[in-house]
């Protein structure tokens, strides 16, 4: 098997890394950063509709938080996911694809693809900073989207660059 | 296809242990379909034999709650389990991998590929570690046995190992260029 450049390996192991690192960090520090994330909240009483009634108050804080909370272990679950399938399938891509054009467009839009775990922790960031529905409507906007959508048209297109690639095998 | 932009393939061994972690996850993942009810009456037992271990008091409305949340922590430690050990599985064979072809120390090289192959195989394990003590000992209890004994080392192992291999990289693609 030929190994994709070494850029988009680094994409795929700094995913990782970031993923690992998260997983452990969430764990040990959850109450630090729920307690981190309800004080943010608390600053920014306008962004959260924080209305001064201490029940409504309450219950809007601990959504927020668990919006948060869970664009962490998003994050998390994503990168530890996404950055073998960078490295696994850059990889078909360098061995299979025979164009040099095609194979590079595949290759950056798997690297820019794998970075889309990122979106999710803009998204736990996003929602304590912004609001949670504004700061889930940023996330998904700016972030999640287009790097999810340059996962999805690399992985397409490399299924479709394997199929011609063996037809063109074939004619050979 | 052995040229100079091919992959090296990892150890045998880690790539066996790799392997071996992803089977264990699948089955785990089986087992707790197929044996839910059992599982849940096992810890249920258990954690009614031991009353000091989790806490209860003797009133049932008091002692339920706790109960429930025990098993609700059993019951996600499995699932953490086989969701982890699918996962790092994966991750093993793809940083093994490339620190078998890219990294060119052999001892470095050695020591990378141990770190990433032990952490990586035993972290889950601590999941299923957690969840079998909860009964015996209690929720925290069990965490902490869980962290000291298995997720702290062996997770810090492949965390310390992982960045370790992005910077070896990182310095690599900053030279080329």
């Amino acid at each position: 098997m030929r190994r994709p450049p070494l850029a988009v390996i680094l994409v795929g192991l700094f995913v990782i890394a970031l993923g690992e690192t998260a997983g452990a960090v969430t764990s040990q520090l959850r109450p630090q950063i729920a307690g981190y994330a309800a004080a943010r909240i608390g600053a920014n009483p306008q962004r959260h509709g924080l209305a001064g009634s201490a029940e409504y108050d309450t219950e809007v804080t601990a959504r927020t938080v668990y919006a948060a909370e869970a664009g962490l272990s998003f994050f998390h679950t994503h990168a530890q996911g996404l950055g073998p399938l960078v490295i696994f399938a850059s990889t078909v891509a360098a061995t299979v694809v025979p164009w040099r054009r095609a194979r590079g467009a595949v290759h950056a839009l798997l690297a820019l693809g794998g970075l889309f775990p990122l979106g999710y922790l803009v998204y736990a960031v996003a929602v304590v900073e912004r609001g949670r529905e504004a700061g889930i409507g940023i996330a998904e906007r700016y972030v999640l989207t287009p790097l999810g959508s340059a996962a999805i048209v690399g992985l397409l297109a490399l299924a479709v660059l394997v199929a011609a690639g063996r037809r063109r095998g074939r004619a050979a | 296809m052995t040229g100079p932009g091919a992959w090296r393939l990892p150890p045998v061994a880690s790539l066996l242990a790799a392997v071996l972690l992803i089977a264990g996850a699948e089955v785990g993942g089986a087992s707790l379909v197929k044996f839910r009810i059992e599982l849940s009456r096992w810890a249920r037992g258990t954690i009614l034999a031991r009353p000091a271990a989790h806490g209860l008091v003797g009133v049932r409305d008091v002692d339920e709650r706790v109960i429930d949340e025990a098993l609700v922590k059993f019951d996600a430690g499995l699932r953490l389990f086989h969701l982890h050990a699918e996962g790092m599985g994966l991750v093993i064979i793809a940083t093994t991998m490339t620190a078998a072809t890219l990294v060119r120390s052999d001892p470095v090289r050695r020591i990378l590929i141990a770190l990433l192959t032990v952490g990586g195989v035993g972290y889950p394990v601590g999941y299923l570690l957690w969840s079998g003590l909860i009964p015996y000992h209690g929720v925290e209890s069990a965490r902490a046995m869980a962290e000291w004994l298995i997720w702290i080392p062996f997770g810090g192992a492949s965390i310390v190992a992982a960045w370790w291999l992005v910077a070896l990289l990182g310095m690599r693609l900053i030279r080329r260029a």
